[in-house]
């Protein structure tokens, strides 16, 4: 039936029965889909991602500076509490940020899953036929050669061939030539979206099934990879302490070297944790050298030197003589630089009262003004400084110390000012309390033993989404179409040869080159064209017999 | 023990350098106020025919030596049509109406050194006082390194003055390769701006590196990104010359403004520039994603885990993520042009924060810039 | 808009997206454990522990040094009923429960029950002065490289000091208090493993 209306500039939609004539729940689900996966969708989601980043490098987030986030609430007694219902003390974790990112990897490949399908199905189909006018084309060139239109198009198509091209060939009398390069440019780009999938799959299974722990050892003393033994210890979702790996370590001895003069004097210039260890019970014993940069690899978990530090030996008696303390305590440096240390010793099964003591450890000491300072972080002149308490350490019961620190709620000061010791000095307690000997000192490693499958995983994907990166901006898609047609009259006009002329109706033929790149967003093609259309003419001059036939 | 004679001989070189560099500047002003009255040639290699006949015009005998100084310089190089080479198979229409010319080759272009000198005595000077900077300067970095014994990126002065040098160079091959000598006023001035600062505000004497950075991975990962700071530096700076340019064109066509024969009538078009700043971040990118990649390795040496969120890692993901953008907004309607080279910006502000506020203020593990 | 029917390919993408999405959400945010067959929590706890018959573990051997410098070897205390406690000198809750264990060893030895410490991170001086101060009269072998702690947790979760044990005739893990004990719950531990049945 003829209508005289103007054609309608939608589509018409198909008749549909009335019940689905309403934007049902699985169309918005649909339209919803469609958004998260546009262009402009992934670019708002990628700059909330960096956006919410922010906050996570300003402010200190619970996993890695829990102290700092202690002092923002003292220091910000209003607004930590309102930050922290925002999840901004751990913006890595909290929920909204993952918010962004998984809906980010939702577009990503809602994208690229059908992009891989349609590559696939490209990969099979020929290239489109040679348009009818190459001169319309983004790049074209054209020029004559003695050679018939049959043999010119099979130097051509042995040269594009030459490079690499897909061919087609047209199968009626036309003569032309269809050729295609560059699929590997969105195989590229497919896997470079893929690879950072990859990557966060693996960093979720560090998350689920890796762990981290933190221990400090004294030299000369050993530990083993148990949960009750460890410092600290962050297991990922799934990790038990049986997951653990039953490894031991003795930490033989700690060395550490400093610059002894120039503008870097004091600089630190080496560690060396030198160890023993066994990767189960009973297993063998093999030595090693720990050093910041060079981790220790034990059954599949690594042992890194983080710091380290002095352990003062001090032995602690009684009135009467008995041993009350006997052994190395870490002190950890203070921040007035040059190992200046600080730290604890407490002697709760001391009679008739508890001690505590609180010392400073001074490697190499000078008495500047009547302040005691520390000019060189190694052990040279080492000096100890400690103040004496007496009374109730409040270790009986309660919660847990801090080995680092004394409470003081029950304790009084035995001495009103503090009392230096040097190594092998004997400090006699007033009130016939006891007496502390600084024997000497030790010195301590920390080490960090982590676990983390989905750490080789992330590596091998970041390689890969970094070489598909590369492929993705060094490869294009381009094609370029030849055609060849007998110079006579209508030739010159750049329209395909019409079904009457016959091959070989003059001498030699004219090729029409022409290309376009699907992609360039970058330019570039018209260098390549240019060579390969030089290329194709000086093949064919090359082919030609000996005539010359002019221009 | 750092070699402290060679240290005194790198900051000469790198004063050295700060002087042709800005004599470098001069040149290229110079050029705009002085040189030869025609549109700079920011062209690719090859020339494609914008119109069959203006190439008629030109003259047949373009095709018989492929060479032709005026063909170089006739034509402004990028048809319109190639804008639109997303369009896929199809027969675009804009090269002009069925080229009666049977012989339409597109001509090569003259070789490199060739068009520099035929672009006056302001540009060959320009370029001859560039590559004498960017010679000084690279010595200075070398004997630096010799100096300390390693590479020389080991705090924010050699970082600076590394990155400024590998922006130096690139830039020196995109001028070279792409006719961009228009472009040196800008970018070899940031470098002076950029270098003398670093030589003024925050020199430090060549010394030793703490043990925590004592590790090959330091020469992988921060070359990586000193290379790339350096190249998204011009990328930078190309995007706010395009701003500028842009601006001007909007200027004009609003009536406000005259599309005269100054600066900016002497630079190349807008898409040429938009292809340059864009060339530039796509060869930035993946080596700051390596650059990445490789600070993760590194990390998880030394400190035991590949990510952690440290304040450096963060910002550093931070700029991943908005150059990403970049890429992305070429590729979306409403985002290409001006919008996309806001983004672009913004990456490069991160960058720098990174660098020079997050590095040195905020505590974390990276805090190595030595400064002060 | 036309509106078309939704396609089986988009429901497989849905599918897959959700069910990648729900798998990275829990790497991320929680998950939660559970029980196991044969044991039972006291006081809806997971604090202390029994073990029933057939699902008890064999306790590792191990040989030490005590305290005073006698060897001892733990399989000598086959045949018998053990409560074998991990201790320090530095830990509170070990200081608190102390007099707890003196009192319960004292009492429970003339039923053929034996206590054994196990001392940890704890040098032997310290110890010493520790076991003087709070009457400990059984013995306590040193740990000094934690490697009896690890042969342990690898057949219950040792997870923090103090950690008891209550181990049962044939060598094998009766009952457990992950942390602090008290004396009803070891009272009846023991008296549940020494009458050889369980709860």
């Amino acid at each position: 039936m003829t209508d005289l209306r103007p054609a309608p500039e939608v589509e018409e939609p198909p008749a549909i029965p009335a019940s689905e004539a309403e934007f049902g729940v699985i169309d918005w689900l649909r339209w919803a889909w469609r958004q998260l996966t546009s262009m402009r969708i992934a670019l708002i989601l990628l700059f909330l991602l960096a956006l919410g980043s922010v906050p996570g490098s300003m402010l200190p987030q619970e996993g890695g500076d829990e102290a700092g986030v202690i002092q923002y609430y003292k220091s910000h007694p209003a607004l930590a509490p309102l930050l922290n219902h925002l999840g901004m003390f751990n913006v890595f974790g909290a929920p909204w940020f993952a918010a962004i990112y998984l809906l980010l990897f939702a577009s990503l490949v809602g994208c690229v899953v059908p992009r891989t399908f349609k590559l696939a199905g490209s990969a099979r189909t020929l290239p489109p036929r040679a348009p009818r006018n190459i001169g319309r084309l983004p790049h074209s060139a054209s020029y004559q050669t003695a050679l018939p239109p049959s043999s010119a198009l099979a130097v051509a198509a042995r040269v594009l061939g030459g490079h690499g091209f897909r061919l087609r060939t047209s199968g009626d009398g036309s003569a032309w030539l269809s050729a295609e390069k560059g699929y590997l440019r969105e195989a590229g780009n497919l896997l470079f979206h893929l690879s950072l999938l990859g990557v966060l799959v693996s960093i979720a299974l560090g998350g689920l099934f890796g762990y981290k722990a933190d221990k400090l050892v004294v030299a000369g003393n050993a530990f083993s990879d148990t949960q009750s033994d460890l410092d600290e210890f962050y297991p990922g979702r799934l990790v038990t302490a049986a997951d653990l790996a039953p490894f031991t370590i003795k930490l033989d001895s700690f060395s550490a070297s400093y610059i002894t003069s120039g503008p870097q004097l004091g600089q630190p210039a080496a560690f060396n944790a030198h160890v023993t260890y066994s990767a189960y019970p009973g297993g063998p014993k093999r030595t090693d050298d720990i050093q910041v940069n060079h981790p220790l690899s034990v059954d599949g978990v690594k042992v890194y030197l983080i710091g380290h530090g002095y352990a003062p030996v001090f032995k602690v008696t009684e009135a009467n003589g008995q041993v009350v303390y006997d052994g190395a305590t870490p002190f950890i440096a203070a921040a007035s630089g040059n190992f200046l240390s600080q730290g604890v010793v407490k002697v709760p099964d001391a009679s008739p009262e508890q001690l505590g003591f609180s010392g400073v450890f001074v490697p190499t000491a000078v008495y500047a003004g009547g302040t005691l300072a520390s000019i060189f972080p190694a052990a040279d002149r080492p000096v100890v400084s400690l103040i004496a308490y007496g009374g109730n350490l409040g270790m009986n019961s309660g919660p847990t110390q801090s080995v680092y620190q004394l409470d003081m709620a029950g304790l009084k000061q035995l001495a009103a000012q503090p009392h230096l010791l040097a190594p092998g000095q004997t400090w006699t307690l007033p009130g016939g309390k006891g007496a502390i000997t600084f024997v000497g000192y030790q010195q301590w490693a920390s080490l960090t033993i982590t676990h983390d499958p989905g750490q080789l995983p992330a590596l091998l994907f970041g390689m890969g989404a970094l070489g598909g990166l590369l492929l993705s901006f060094l490869v294009r898609r381009r094609r370029v179409f030849v055609r060849v047609t007998a110079p006579g009259p209508d030739a010159g006009l750049g329209s395909g040869p019409g079904p009457g002329s016959a091959p070989g109706s003059g001498p030699g033929s004219v090729v029409r080159f022409g290309g376009l790149a699907r992609t360039d967003a970058s330019g570039g093609f018209e260098a390549e064209f240019a060579s390969l259309a030089a290329e194709l003419r000086a093949a064919h001059e090359q082919q030609a017999p000996q005539q010359e036939t002019g221009d | 023990m750092p070699n402290v004679a060679l240290g005194h001989v790198s900051n000469d070189f790198m004063i050295a350098a700060l002087i042709i560099y800005s004599l470098a500047v001069l040149a290229f002003a110079g050029d705009f106020a002085f040189g030869r009255p025609k549109r700079s040639a920011v062209t690719s290699r090859a020339q494609v025919p914008e119109r069959a006949d203006a190439l008629a015009a030109v003259g047949a005998s373009a095709t018989a030596s492929g060479v032709s100084g005026s063909a170089v310089s006739g034509t402004s190089g990028v048809p319109a049509a190639s804008a639109v080479s997303g369009v896929s198979g199809a027969v675009v229409s804009g090269a002009g109406a069925g080229g009666s010319v049977p012989d339409s080759m597109p001509p090569v272009a003259l070789p490199p050194l060739r068009a520099i000198l035929a672009a006056g005595e302001w540009v060959r000077a320009g370029m001859a006082l560039s590559t004498a900077g960017v010679l000084a300067h690279a010595l200075a970095v070398i004997t630096r390194g010799f100096a300390v014994h390693r590479a020389p990126w080991g705090n924010m002065y050699e970082f600076v003055t590394a990155l400024t040098c590998f922006a130096a160079i690139f830039f020196l091959w995109v001028m070279i390769r792409y006719r961009a000598w228009a472009l040196g006023v800008f970018v070899i001035g940031a470098v002076v701006v950029v270098l003398g600062l670093a030589e003024t505000l925050i020199y430090t004497a060549a010394g030793n590196l703490v043990p925590a950075l004592q590790s090959y991975w330091l020469s992988i990962h921060v070359t990586a990104m000193t290379v790339s700071t350096g190249v998204f530096f011009v990328a930078a700076v190309l995007g706010v010359v395009y701003l500028a340019v842009d601006h001007h064109n909007r200027r004009v066509a609003a009536g406000k403004a005259q599309p005269g024969n100054g600066i900016i009538a002497r630079l190349p078009s807008l898409e040429q520039l938009d292809r340059l700043a864009y060339r530039t971040v796509v060869f930035g990118f993946p080596v700051w994603t390596f650059g990445v990649i490789a600070g993760a390795i590194w990390a998880d040496e030394a400190w035991g885990r590949y990510w952690g969120w440290d304040p450096v890692e963060t910002w550093a993901f931070i700029t991943w993520v908005v150059y990403a953008a970049f890429l992305h907004a070429r590729a979306t309607a409403g985002w290409r042009g001006r919008r996309a080279h806001y983004v672009q910006l913004l990456g490069f502000a991160t960058l720098s924060f990174n660098i020079l506020v997050v590095q040195v203020f905020i505590t974390g593990l990276h805090s190595y810039a030595g400064v002060g | 808009m036309p509106v078309p029917r939704p396609k089986r390919k988009f429901i497989v993408l849905a599918a897959a997206a959700c069910a990648a999405v729900l798998a990275i959400v829990l790497g991320v945010t929680g998950f939660g454990g559970g029980g196991s067959p044969g044991v039972t929590y006291l006081d809806g706890t997971t604090n202390a522990v029994v073990y029933h018959v057939g699902h008890r573990p064999l306790a590792p051997d191990f040989t030490g040094t005590t305290l005073t410098g006698t060897p001892l070897h733990f399989y000598s205390y086959r045949g018998k009923v053990v409560v074998l406690n991990f201790w320090g000198s530095w830990c509170t809750a070990c200081r608190e429960e102390a007099p707890t264990l003196s009192v319960l060893a004292e009492q429970e030895r003339p039923k053929g029950v034996s206590f054994l410490g196990v001392d940890l991170e704890d040098t032997t001086a310290n110890a010493m002065a520790f076991i003087k101060n709070h009457d400990i009269d059984y013995p306590s072998v040193g740990d000094p490289s934690d490697t009896i702690t690890l042969s342990f947790s690898s057949v219950v979760p040792i997870s923090s000091t103090p950690t008891t044990l209550v181990i049962d005739r044939t060598g094998h893990i009766a009952g457990a208090v992950f942390g602090q004990i008290t004396y009803s719950e070891l009272t009846a531990m023991i008296a549940t493993v020494s009458s050889g049945g369980a709860a």
